[in-house]
């Protein structure tokens, strides 16, 4: 009896140990991660393109440190076959965190959302050793969807009144899309039910950028008809 | 049951329409590419969703049927004890052919870990049941090894061995620890003072086990609140033990019996 105590002290200490270093890399990405938030921020009161341009190379910038961060927590994982969810909770809100910094750059550079595999593949993580998880890349969204109310309220304070458009298009496209997942009472649910505020945010600016016609091309198709 | 295969039936009923790529189906109602995906994770979702609800009433049943045999055992006497016992053995092994085959059969790679807490309380009764009748029979603690010995035949999805883990076999031994108290005490109020002395034993070494253990990430509260339970079990048994010691000598067998039942209503 006491040498299997013995066995299971030394084998948790191990699993221990292995937190440790997970926390140790977690730490560094945290770092990145707000580093790299920050950087992003300026995106709200760039006035030229060219600016909006250098704030976004400069937010790409940090993906390599992000993709070694990466690698590492990949490199901890591949020893132990099968534990990724044992240690999940060490990297879950970090990577809530990164889906949302790389799909908010991705959607500003290209108005498209980043999809899941694109996000793995940004990171540098293969799929079979280390994916990102569902949930968390759902998560992950939500947040842009948070952050665009207040992009379109300062794009059109700087002028630019076409992004209201862009932003209520994207966003119901992306609101109904969540809307054919089945999805359970959890943290995610909690998000998403969060987004429909941040549409009727975006649509209320979008309502006052149109009655005062400021869009420039009153018979461009209504995204709401989607 | 039904609920679930309707779900899952919805889940597959959308896969013709979603796939989007047979021109016939997307001229009617053209899916943005955003959808397109979604509905790919959607059916990735209710597929896990699915698998977690299966494994939720697995784990039940798994529960309900290592409570029947703890229960078949707390009834064990002197007068049936080889029969009531050959029949616990068999019902949990009917258990682990049963309903923790079917809780295996759920899992495959990742699955282990992910789903863990759908599955874990079904697993820690059914260690609680297995050690339990491993101690009435043999007055031992039943090994994580042999346990999983005995689940040799038991595949996961993915045909690798269906393995117990440390926490949920730590846990479950952590209940074990109550099951032992309640045998110690009612042994003692039928007249046996020395099941008592057994049982002290046993939970003082496991409770010393479990102090070197540091504590267990997976289950932080769980694991805090049975460190807890079982030096009360242990105290419980101690007492015991103290008064079969101070005042068994005072009385003739046949009281001792009285005075136990007494002092075991009190403190359970």
């Amino acid at each position: 009896m006491e040498m299997q105590f013995e066995a299971f002290r030394s084998q948790l200490e191990e699993s221990g140990a292995v937190r440790e270093r997970i926390r140790a890399v977690i730490s560094e990405l945290d770092n990145v991660v707000r580093v790299m938030q920050a950087s992003l921020l300026p995106v709200h009161h760039a006035t030229t393109q060219q600016a909006a341009k250098e704030v976004l190379n400069k937010a790409k910038s940090y993906i390599p440190q992000l993709q070694k961060l990466y690698s590492q927590l990949a490199e901890i994982i591949r020893d132990r076959p099968g534990q990724y969810y044992r240690y999940h909770d060490h990297w879950r809100n970090q990577t809530h965190t990164v889906v949302f910094l790389l799909s908010f750059v991705h959607w500003l550079d290209t108005q498209l959302l980043l999809s899941h595999s694109e996000v793995e593949t940004l990171l540098g993580v293969k799929p079979e050793e280390f994916s990102i998880d569902i949930e968390d890349y759902l998560i992950g969204l939500c947040n842009i969807s948070s952050e665009l109310p207040r992009y379109v309220v300062n794009r059109v304070t700087a002028g630019d009144y076409e992004c209201p458009r862009q932003v209520s298009a994207f966003l119901s496209d992306l609101f109904s899309a969540f809307r054919i997942l089945n999805l359970r009472n959890d943290l995610l649910r909690k998000r998403f039910d969060g987004l429909k505020y941040d549409l009727k945010k975006v649509e209320e600016v979008l309502y006052d950028v149109k009655i005062r016609g400021l869009l420039s091309n009153q018979a461009a198709p209504k995204p709401m008809e989607s | 049951m039904e609920l679930q295969e309707d779900v899952g039936g919805r889940a597959f009923g959308k896969k013709p329409r979603t796939m989007g790529i047979s021109p016939v189906q997307t001229s009617s109602h053209e899916m943005s590419p955003l959808h397109a995906k979604f509905q790919e994770i959607g059916r990735e979702l209710d597929v896990m969703n699915e698998k977690r609800e299966r494994l939720v009433k697995a784990s039940r049943d798994v529960t309900i049927h290592s409570k029947k045999v703890i229960f078949a055992v707390h009834r064990i006497s002197a007068l049936n004890k080889a029969a009531t016992l050959e029949q616990a053995e068999r019902d949990l092994n009917a258990v682990r052919n049963n309903q923790v085959t079917r809780l295996a059969r759920e899992l495959q790679g990742n699955d282990y870990w992910k789903f863990r807490r759908a599955f874990s309380p079904g697993m820690q009764e059914f260690v609680e049941a297995a050690t339990t009748v491993e101690f009435v029979k043999n007055g031992r603690l039943l090994t994580l090894e042999e346990l999983n010995r005995s689940f040799f035949d038991i595949k996961d999805a993915a045909k690798q061995p269906f393995e117990v883990s440390i926490p949920d076999y730590i846990l479950g031994v952590g209940d074990l620890t109550g099951e032992l108290m309640r045998l110690a005490v009612s042994g003692v109020a039928a007249g046996q003072p020395g099941a008592a002395t057994a049982v002290c034993i046993m939970i003082r070494g496991l409770y010393e086990g479990f102090s070197m253990l540091p504590a267990l990430h997976e289950n932080l509260r769980d694991w805090r609140m049975k460190s807890d339970t079982m030096l009360q079990s242990l105290v419980k048994v101690e007492t015991a033990c103290y008064n079969v010691h101070v005042r068994g000598s005072e009385y003739p067998p046949e009281m001792l019996a009285g005075d136990f039942e007494y002092s075991g209503d009190d403190q359970s």
